[in-house]
């Protein structure tokens, strides 16, 4: 795994930063260099979030501060550009999440780093999630034979208004931050060191609103608190890592998961002519609160078998749809990952805002698709709009620093 | 009107000349000598130097330093001379330079970084008007590798390189005088038909040449202007050159209006040959070119945002290819040994270029960069943005430093 790139596009990419974070915490040094102190993040930044691991450190963890969801279309020329695409996307976000000094150049070249986050570069939390898509298993790179189970394009939904240039992709990064700067910095960096081997389709920014009063949960742009309700780490082999061999994944996908996109415009000049009540029966919480509408606290479990009938939480709230808690809806349950997005105004100015969803699964029929049929149709739908994202495979985690992404595909 | 000559940028003993322009320069190194004061009377007041820090001057380039094993180093270059200078850390064997600090100004301090290996080091000084100092040479044991040293490009070495680029540019512009003048009698003729034909061959020429960012000053923006800058855009009558006659010619302008558009351009492109013979090639713009000129098809060929009807812009970007390898020719004597990534220039200019002829041209015809599918040009993309990565370091290794 340390053979030199085939193609020059990567070599650049291969030079890490000096010392510091980077050859420290991450076992490897540059020019048999010895390693610096450590990194010490200064206040307000977030620590470093460990790279390397059985599954990439981007979706276990709650949502960070900041996000950008950007879909590529792979340029690379055969197998083995690709192969070096994905090493070079490893070496970066490697350095990138871990920290350290940008390599100096000398009169060689322009400065190796952007500098927007000063000489040092801080992880500041930076997490990089790579995804496939199905597209990247067509004949260019001869990886047919090794398409996952459950991975195809998107299909739209009955409410969906999917812009085809907003959707899919070969690969998708989610580059994750406490931050703007952080997640704008790693994009550039990832983008020039990878240039002839993938070109941007769409991107879309995200953010977390601070928990709003303190110590409740984050909410989203229609007032309301999201992802309350979440899988717990206990039960993320049944329902998030891929466990070859069970539902017929080829073995490489061991540690991976299914990774839906959905970008939802949410029409909030709508939602807020709409009065409490029917806002509250569509969602099925109190707003203010956060509460189950039957219920006392945020994390309370809705008795829906007491409320047969939904004369309290309605059938078709969003809530009670999409988690209707029954055995037999259990293994369908996600971990969702939603941001926010402002993209500015639109034709008749009103806000462009909603939601960057994102979720984490097992199976993307047995789960996403599932959840969201249940779904279709549901009260809320008049004032929302999905009009782009992608189904991905978030592949393998990065064990080492010998291991790169996809090599369980690639070799 | 001569806006290429760069007599001091020529002749300077070490490079203090326009970089993008001079007017940038300038005004960085008047904030510089602000700045000085204010660090000079915070310096007074400490007490004993720090190790890393190198003091040099007009009369000494720092005394005996030690730095204790290799690694990740950073100098404190701080300046104790009444003028700016600049600071390198060089291989003393062999003029290879580690390291640089550039217009540093008088009582000013900036870092110096770089990964030290085992080697021999010394610092060297170059001011304005003396000799260039070295200091004492400090040698790191061992064998471990750092920050490799490069050799500098002195003005010695660009002077053929110029020579052979202006004997390009000179051969260029030859013939395209005699395209324009062929281009002016078809529309002076009312033969639109044929002057479209000649147009093209025309700005391929001129595009060949490698006019990126000013390269001819003001006859650039005479010649191959845009509208973007003049109110009332493409209806603007100080628009002029390629451009505003390839807009008439494909967007049914009439022969009268198109009339005085030709013979403007005519005009122009010979009073920019008429100039060239005694025009001095500023010495820093030939590397500075190999990347630029693919920048601006970047921005403004593969965009289609220089698609003024014709449709032409994927030739436009073959002829700019056409003039970085020019430019790449003449530097490679100096590049050969230098840059290590060079091939790679070659193979994803290859790349771009080939990419090109398969989609672009089609049925005899060239077809508008819009209207091919997405997919494609983001192949074409991809290749031009990476051939713009592997030509970035040309132009910081050929400035010319003096040694």
């Amino acid at each position: 795994m340390t053979q030199a790139p085939r193609r020059s596009f990567l070599k650049g990419a291969l030079t890490a930063g000096v010392g510091a974070a980077a050859a420290g915490a991450a076992g490897y040094s540059l020019h048999g260099t010895p390693a610096a102190a450590a990194v010490v993040p200064a206040a307000g930044f977030l620590p470093p979030v460990p790279f390397h691991g059985e599954h990439q450190a981007g979706i276990a963890p709650a949502s960070q501060n900041q996000t950008a969801v950007i879909s590529f279309t792979a340029t690379a020329e055969g197998r083995a550009e690709l192969t070096d695409l994905f090493r070079a996307l490893t070496s970066r976000a490697r350095f990138l999440a871990t920290g350290g000094t940008p390599p100096p150049v000398g009169i060689s070249a322009p400065p190796s780093d952007s500098g927007t986050l000063g000489p040092t570069v801080v992880p500041d939390g930076l997490t990089v999630t790579v995804g496939v898509g199905s597209t990247l298993f067509d004949d260019r790179y001869g990886l047919a034979g090794q398409l996952p189970a459950k991975l195809y394009p998107m299909q739209p939904f009955p409410n969906d208004d999917l812009d085809q240039a907003q959707c899919g992709g070969d690969i998708v990064l989610q580059l994750s931050a406490g931050s703007t700067d952080t997640v704008m910095h790693a994009l550039r960096d990832i983008a020039r060191n990878t240039r002839g081997g993938m070109q941007a389709n769409w991107r879309i920014d995200g953010f977390t609103s601070p928990a709003r009063p303190a110590g409740t949960v984050p909410r989203n742009t229609f007032g309301f608190m999201d992802g309350i309700s979440n899988p717990s780490p206990g039960e993320f082999d049944s329902l998030v890592w891929i466990q070859p061999g069970t539902r017929g994944e080829p073995s490489w996908t061991a540690g991976g998961s299914y990774f839906v996109v959905r970008l939802i415009r949410m029409l909030v000049e709508f939602w807020d002519r709409v009065d409490i009540g029917e806002q509250e029966d569509m969602i099925g919480r109190r707003r203010a609160s956060g509460y189950p509408l039957s219920e006392m606290s945020i994390y309370a479990d809705p008795q829906y078998d007491l409320d047969p009938d939904g004369t309290i939480i309605p059938q078709s709230a969003h809530m009670r749809l999409a988690n209707p808690r029954t055995p037999q809806t259990a293994d369908s349950r996600i971990l969702r990952r939603a941001y926010n997005y402002d993209r500015g105004i639109d034709e008749v100015g009103n806000l462009d805002v909603g939601l960057v969803f994102t979720c984490f699964q097992q199976d993307v029929q047995r789960q996403f698709e599932a959840v969201q049929t249940r779904l279709i149709n549901e009260p809320m739908v008049d004032y929302i709009s999905p009009f782009g994202g992608g189904y991905f495979l978030a592949l393998p985690g990065v064990q080492d620093s010998s291991d790169y992404y996809g090599r369980t595909l690639l070799e | 009107m001569l806006i290429l000559t760069s007599v001091r940028s020529a002749t300077s003993p070490h490079r203090t000349g326009p970089h993008r322009t001079a007017l940038h320069r300038t005004a960085a190194l008047a904030i510089l000598v602000i700045a000085a004061g204010t660090l000079t009377a915070c310096s007074n007041a400490s007490a004993q130097p720090p190790a890393n820090l190198i003091s040099v001057s007009n009369g000494g380039c720092g005394s005996t330093w030690r730095v204790p094993h290799p690694g990740p180093y950073t100098f404190q270059i701080y300046n104790a001379a009444a003028e700016a200078g600049e600071v390198d850390l060089v291989n003393p064997a062999t003029s290879g330079v580690y390291a640089e600090v550039e217009d540093l100004g008088p009582g000013t301090t900036a870092p110096m970084y770089l990964d030290m290996g085992s080697g021999q080091y010394a610092f060297r000084c170059l001011f304005d008007d003396y000799d260039p100092i070295t200091g004492a040479t400090e040698t790191i044991p061992g064998h471990a590798s750092g920050s490799p040293a490069t050799l500098p490009v002195t003005t010695n070495d660009l002077l053929e390189p110029a020579r052979e680029y202006h004997a390009y540019v000179q051969a260029g512009l030859t013939t395209l005088a005699a395209q324009t003048a062929t281009l002016n009698k078809d529309v002076q003729a009312g033969n639109l038909a044929q002057a479209r034909t000649d147009w093209l061959t025309a700005h391929l020429i001129y595009e060949r040449l490698g006019a990126a960012y000013d390269a001819f000053g003001n006859f650039d923006q005479e010649i191959d202007g845009r509208p973007d800058g003049l109110a009332g855009g493409v209806n603007s009558r100080q628009w002029t050159g390629f451009y505003r006659l390839e807009y008439g010619l494909w967007h049914g302008q009439p022969v009268a209006e198109l009339k005085p558009v030709a013979t403007t351009l005519n005009a122009d492109v010979e009073a920019l040959l008429k100039s060239w013979p005694p025009t001095e090639i500023d010495l820093l713009l030939i590397g500075l070119r190999t990347h630029e000129i693919l920048e601006n098809a970047l921005e403004f060929q593969l965009t289609g945002h220089d698609d003024y009807g014709s449709g032409t812009v994927l030739a436009t970007v073959l002829a700019n290819i056409t003039g970085t390898r020019e430019l790449l020719q003449v530097l490679n004597p100096l590049l050969a040994a230098r840059y290590a990534q060079l091939p790679a220039v070659t193979t994803w200019l290859d790349r771009l270029q080939s990419l090109i002829q398969k989609y672009g041209y089609q049925n005899g015809r060239w077809s508008p960069v819009t209207s091919l599918s997405t997919p494609i040009r983001q192949e074409i993309d991809a290749a031009c943005d990476q051939a713009l990565v592997e030509l970035a370091p040309i132009a910081a290794i050929t400035e010319p430093r003096s040694t």
